[in-house]
């Protein structure tokens, strides 16, 4: 039996749009060994997905593939035609998981029922007997009560138990290949960590191979055997996971590493890649990367690279592992970080001491204050509270982070700081000044310019029929009336801020790339000359080599205007990167408040903990020495002992109660602090 | 935001398992309700809005009465009173099921047996032709979406269903209607003798009405079943069906068109009452003595009380139809809108 | 396929040569290139203006370029008939020498469309006709796009105003158009006043709903939170975020309420409350054409004006549903 239970050869993927064709999938090779956990890395546009959708002849009606092979143990599947031969190996030969859960299911139909309807075909069992199977698979996924959950609707299932119905749905076809395409994507973190374990140990029960598809190298780093990265349209770097983490070939990968905001340094710049990939419809000469490369050799404009090889195992489309080549040195990448794996496996990188000593000098006067925020939404019944009883003040210069998932209240905070929301209870302040509640209408023209924001969504956040220039110009014509002249010179003088050509102002927002977006919404924020940004997850949208575009950007910002941000996102890895201090929300309450690097040293909170431990890192080593930590918000035992907010070491505090303080004070063996109830 | 509620409102409906029936029956409650009301607005609507009408279609020799007659008569059908206190008489009237007596169609006939007779012979056209409409409407609008996703250029079924819907929607069913009256008959006349109008005896008569009436129906049954069907076969989850190895046909079937369905049950008691309402043309075109005829008849007559009665009867008929489309929707789909937020309709 | 071959090796090296690199040797090949930042950005489809695609799509669509050709030729001609030469007056009931009316002549070079029972030309009057009912239209669509569109913004996007007119609008909802239709029409006196009032109340909740629906999608995109944010007042978000979003769906209404307001004119007229008949109105030709279309050869009285009429409601049909699917994101190249 070959070794490999898939070999593409020379794949080419077309898409036709409005009669333009675009080449997606350029001469792709790429083999899967049995019984392995092949990860797909790419940024948006690389061409993952068409890649594994080809794979079981999913393609869009608009795509087709132009030429080449892919053989399935033995089976070209570029060469079936027809429905009735896909069937044959849909399903049983290769299952999928798709990215969004809460689409994926059909939602007319009882989740047991999507099951059994895959069990008929696959095992050919129905009524009793197939129901009994079914129960089984739902058991497998770990999807409690299986039973009862059998009869229910895909809308009584959370994101997360939905994701777990379809890869049961996807098991129970017992197929020989997997395809997973972003599964974690639309999850929260702690669930996406649960969900990896979860495909993991599936895989070894039912010897699955696998191809995960994501633009995450954490999860890469957690869960991949293999590695084979994509751009534009073409695998590029196929290795084990250790060769393509640790000793990248192909200067994209090596950009890509790079920008990863989890490995670089506090207080210095992310290296970033500049511009973004290419558009397929126009053909492409040489290394698609080039233009990108800043070491970029001359033949990589005029000749496609062949695949050298760098080992046995590791494989590169560049020009650099040619004799002929010169010897450019790969930067410091991971094999020179220390990779100790620490008690959560997190500290990866140890911070310069002295840098956040420096940083912490900034704190001293409060810009903004939060008092026992409360915001409530509904009425009557459906009342709740998405924040209740949240207090924190932020200093000058600060960076301060707050850090939860869905429902956390994290956005909810954001929009009552920019008087989006009206608090339910608790004031928030200003520079000292009341900002809550009723003010005047000359404050609140004040406020409005001192206090803005960044959004998540570039492509949401732009009004696509306005031009750029009326959009960065929208606060400055609320303030007054300015002359066309002036209006003109601050829009140019905002976009060359965030380093935007000036010629762009005359144009829409379509023309534009995420990255590019992105700044023409802080070229808005900034032309108001703000002193405190609310950044809500302002790089979660963004592709990988985008966000250390970004994250300079803001950096920079901050360091010529003396900016104060609050950073909400989900995702501590880069809060560890750009943020002073770190709260951490839990549905609508704090539970924890410290220092960066104390927060990831000492996490006190059950929950801060869970979150730490599911974070993924970008480094295989320590992904795969890592132990889950799962919150259980019942294992506090709140009703007899009621939890307070403590400072349990000085600028450290989180919520418990007695017993709980004991113990974290045990674990890291402080000193019982007698000054705080 | 958006995100939160969402995930709280799912947690809630993971946790209340066994309170669908609930939830269910307080959707019924909450949604008959809102149809009384509605009803009741419109039969205080109706009312005040007859006041407005000259009084002489209230008698039947208007032109000949002195005034002290008109006064008298006036005086015996209540119309002298307060308006609030006719209004109150015209409510417990209506519980009774008095609908009043006819004024100029059947001299002080009352109404309500008027409508007695006139009913079943309509609600067989009716229904016989929105079966008729279902019948064409439903394989057309699945042989235009099949077409229309097929990768071949022609898509014949397609086009020829699009021109079908165009012509039916566009041009105007008066319109229409004559011309099938007008090339019907002269087409079947051919095969068998056919009279223009209807005589309810000979069953051939009652082709060319039914068919008529169906038109629209299954225009519409055609248009946004296609429209639905496209729709859905993009969907994710069709995706998922087809990755699990289900043949199209059964994707087609339990999926595709299963989900198509449920948006066009919810309108189709109200397409019967369209029909209903299309039959105010083509039952006085015919000369079907039934309803719509009716109707039309009594306009043209003035006849004020006989209106009244048949608007307040086709606007119940018209809640009716839209009551048992929602409930039917809320039957059909697990998800059930429980906000009210019916506007997205 | 071979020719798309061989073009796109020559764009290749066109795209090479313009770097210059193409011809060098190939020792040379191997040494670091230039680093332009210029370069790294793709060139993007630049001058992309959302109406400019939404037309050119439109324009491709031959059938509704076609059916825009004829309704522009229609609505000229329409108008333009009264100024032409030898025109006859649409009112005038015409007599022979003997001075007895000229009734139901058959189509000839005298009276194009023929005459009709009491010798009145039916050309005349059916271009008259089209005038007064495209008037209504027009006047109905605009009525109806101004309520429509004041309603369903409000609606869609005060937040607090939803729950009250989404109850007020599933009560109306229930009411059959048709029904008011009638009431109206029936209550009032026939003239073109209540014709236009009668159809004005019923077709504006439609709009309105269709409206609310758009608001409530773009309502909450970011870049409406940002204009808060960045202190634009409520009447500017609504006018420069929320207008240049709804032009196609108002568009769309519009053009389907003529239409139906056309429609619904022969439908009043039938049931005997339309417009008085010495209106020359589509729908007053219609229904006396009705009570001559036994008679084969008088069939013309009622054939010339719905061929018209049916020209113009398939004209606007067409036509609303193709700007609609031209002027949807989705169908334009992202």
């Amino acid at each position: 039996m070959d070794s490999n239970i898939l070999s593409v050869r020379n794949l080419n993927i077309s898409f036709t749009l409005r009669g333009d064709r675009f080449l997606v999938i350029r001469d792709v090779s790429l083999d899967v060994p049995r019984g392995e956990n092949l990860a797909i890395v790419g940024e948006s546009g690389s061409g993952k997905s068409v890649f594994c959708k080809a794979l079981m002849g999913l393609l869009d009606a608009n795509g087709r593939i132009e030429s080449g092979e892919i053989l399935f143990d033995g089976v070209d599947l570029a060469k079936v035609n027809s429905e009735k031969q896909w069937q044959k190996i849909r399903g049983r030969q290769i299952a999928m998981v798709m990215q969004d859960p809460m689409t994926s299911l059909n939602p007319l139909i009882p989740i047991g029922k999507q099951l059994t309807e895959a069990i008929a075909l696959h095992h050919g069992q129905r009524g009793k007997a197939a129901r009994d199977i079914a129960v089984g698979f739902l058991n497998d996924v770990g999807i409690p009560e299986p039973e009862r959950r059998f009869k229910q609707y895909p809308h009584e299932f959370s994101g997360g138990m939905r994701q777990r119905a379809v890869i049961a749905i996807a098991i129970a076809c017992m197929p020989k290949l997997l395809i997973c395409d972003e599964p974690t994507t639309a999850i929260d973190v702690t669930i996406q960590a649960q969900i990896l374990e979860l495909l993991q140990s599936l895989k070894k029960k039912y010897e699955l191979t696998t191809i995960y598809i994501t633009h995450d190298l954490g999860v890469v780093a957690r869960i991949a055997d293999r590695i084979a990265v994509m751009y534009a349209g073409d695998v590029i770097e196929t290795g084990n996971s250790e060769d393509v983490f640790y000793s990248p070939s192909h200067p994209y990968t090596w950009a890509l590493l790079l920008s990863m905001p989890q490995l670089a340094k506090k207080g210095s710049d992310i290296s970033s890649i500049e511009g973004s990939p290419p558009n397929l419809k126009d053909p492409i000469a040489g290394d698609a990367f080039a233009p990108r490369n800043p070491q970029a050799l001359k033949i990589d404009f005029v000749k496609r690279p062949p695949l050298f090889e760098a080992s046995p195992t590791h494989k590169a489309r560049t020009w650099l592992l040619d004799p002929r080549s010169p010897k450019i040195a790969p930067p410091i990448i991971l094999s020179q970080h220390e990779t100790h794996a620490g008690q959560l496996g997190i500290s990866s990188l140890k911070q310069d001491p002295a840098l956040c000593e420096a940083e912490r000098e900034v704190g001293k006067k409060p810009i903004l204050e939060v008092k026992n925020l409360s915001v409530c939404f509904g009425k009557g019944k459906k009342r709740f509270a998405a924040i209740s009883g949240v207090s924190f003040s932020i200093y000058e210069g600060e960076t301060f982070g707050v850090v939860g998932e869905s429902g956390s209240g994290k956005t909810t905070l954001g929009r009552s700081i920019l008087r989006i929301y009206e608090p339910s209870e608790g004031e928030i302040y200003f520079r000292g000044k009341k900002i809550s509640g009723k003010i005047g209408k000359a404050e609140d023209m004040q406020l409005t310019r001192q206090i803005q924001m960044i959004f998540q969504d570039p492509m949401s956040s732009l009004n696509e029929r306005a031009k750029v220039a009326s959009i960065v110009s929208e606060g400055l014509d609320n303030i007054g009336k300015l002359t066309s002249a002036t209006r003109q010179e601050q829009v140019l003088k905002a976009l060359r801020e965030v380093g935007l050509r000036t010629e762009y102002a005359d144009r829409f927002p379509h023309e534009f790339s995420g990255g590019q977006r992105q700044r023409i919404g802080i070229a808005r924020a900034m032309i108001m000359a703000p002193e405190f940004i609310v950044a809500d997850e302002p790089i979660s949208a963004l592709d990988v080599s985008i966000r250390a575009q970004v994250l300079n950007l803001m950096s920079r910002l901050q360091k010529e205007r003396g900016l104060s941000y609050l950073f909400i996102s989900h995702d501590l890895s880069v809060m560890r990167y750009i943020c002073n201090r770190i709260a951490a929300l839990y549905h609508g309450v704090m539970v924890e408040l410290a220092d960066t690097e104390t927060l990831f040293e000492k996490p006190m909170h059950a929950y801060t903990r869970s979150l730490l431990s599911a974070v993924p890192q970008p480094d295989p080593r320590l992904e795969k020495k890592k132990v889950l930590i799962t919150y259980d918000p019942s294992e506090h035992n709140y009703e007899t002992d009621a939890p307070s907010w403590r400072e349990v070491e000085k600028n450290h505090f989180v919520r418990c109660n007695d017993a709980e303080e004991r113990k974290i004070r045990e674990m890291y063996s402080l000193q019982a602090n007698r000054g705080n109830p | 935001m958006q995100t939160s509620m969402h995930n709280v409102k799912e947690e809630r409906a993971a946790a209340s398992m066994g309170a669908r029936a609930e939830k269910m029956a307080r959707y019924l409650v909450k949604r008959v309700l809102r149809s009384s009301i509605t009803l009741l607005l419109i039969i205080t609507a109706v009312f005040l809005l007859l006041r407005l009408m000259p009084v002489e279609g209230y008698f039947n020799n208007y032109e000949k009465m002195s005034p002290t007659q008109i006064r008298v008569g006036m005086a015996n059908l209540g119309l002298d009173r307060p308006l609030p206190m006719q209004l109150k008489n015209f409510f417990a009237q209506i519980l009774k099921g008095d609908l009043g007596v006819s004024n100029k169609y059947r001299v002080n006939y009352p109404i309500i047996k008027i409508i007695k007779s006139k009913m079943p012979l309509s609600m067989q056209i009716g229904l016989m032709s929105v079966g008729l409409a279902l019948l064409l409407g439903a394989p057309l609008g699945i042989l235009m979406a099949k077409s229309a996703r097929s990768k071949s250029k022609l898509k014949l079924w397609d086009k020829f269903g699009t021109v079908v819907v165009v012509l039916v929607e566009a041009v105007p069913a008066s319109v229409y209607y004559l011309f099938i009256q007008i090339y019907g008959t002269e087409l079947l006349s051919r095969i068998m003798p056919l009279p223009t109008l209807f005589v309810e005896e000979k069953p051939e008569t009652w082709i060319l009405p039914i068919f008529s009436l169906s038109l629209g129906t299954m225009a519409w049954c055609a248009m946004w079943l296609r429209r639905y069907m496209v729709d859905e076969s993009t969907k994710d989850y069709v995706m998922l069906a087809r990755a699990k190895g289900v043949p199209p046909g059964a994707i087609s079937r339990r999926h595709i068109a299963r989900n198509a369905i449920v948006p066009l049950v919810q309108g189709i008691p109200t397409t019967v009452i369209l029909t209903l309402m299309g039959s105010l043309y083509v039952e006085s075109r015919y000369s079907i003595p039934g309803m719509g005829g009716l109707l039309v008849d009594v306009i043209k007559r003035q006849d004020n009380t006989v209106v009244q009665a048949l608007v307040l009867v086709y606007s119940c008929a018209s809640i009716l139809g839209l009551l048992i489309g929602d409930i039917l929707m809320a039957l059909l789909d697990p998800r059930i809108r429980l906000s009210g937020k019916g506007g997205a309709r | 396929m071979r020719k798309r071959k061989n073009q796109q090796l020559a764009e290749d090296l066109a795209a090479a040569a313009a770097r210059g690199y193409a011809e060098l040797a190939e020792a040379e090949l191997f040494s670091p290139a230039e680093y332009l930042p210029d370069e790294t950005e793709p060139l993007s489809y630049a001058g992309y203006s959302y109406w400019r695609s939404s037309l050119r799509i439109f324009a491709k669509n031959k059938i509704s370029m076609f059916f825009t050709a004829l309704i522009a030729l229609t609505l000229l001609f329409t108008f333009a008939q009264p100024f032409l030469p030898n025109q006859k007056d649409p009112i005038k009931i015409y007599n022979d020498e003997t001075g007895i009316q000229i009734r139901n002549a058959v189509p000839s070079s005298d009276f194009i469309f023929g005459t009709n029972a009491i010798g009145q030309d039916l050309w005349s009057r059916t271009w008259s006709g089209t005038r007064t009912s495209l008037f209504i239209g027009f006047v109905v669509a605009v009525v109806e796009a101004l309520i429509g569109v004041l309603i369903g913004v409000l609606w869609g996007y005060m937040r607090k105003l939803d729950f009250l007119f989404t109850e007020l609008y599933n009560m109306f909802d229930n009411i059959p158009q048709t029904l008011v239709l009638i009431l109206i029409s029936y209550v009032l006196h026939p003239s073109l006043r209540t014709i236009i009032i009668a159809l004005c109340l019923t077709g504006w909740l439609t709009t309105a709903r269709y409206v609310r629906n758009q608001v409530i999608v773009i309502r909450d995109r970011d870049y409406n939170l940002a204009s808060r944010c960045l202190g634009t007042p409520a009447r500017r978000i609504i006018l420069h975020n929320l207008l240049p979003y709804l032009v196609s769906i108002i568009t769309m209404r519009m053009a389907m309420a003529i239409p139906y307001a056309i429609s619904n004119e022969v439908f009043v007229t039938y049931i005997g409350l339309g417009l008085p008949l010495q209106i020359p109105s589509l729908g007053n030709l219609i229904v006396s054409g009705i009570d001559k279309m036994m008679d084969p050869n008088l069939r013309y009285q009622l054939i010339f004006p719905t061929a018209v009429l049916s020209v113009v409601t398939i004209s606007f049909y067409v036509i609303g549903n193709a700007f609609a699917d031209a002027s949807d994101p989705k169908n334009h190249v992202v």
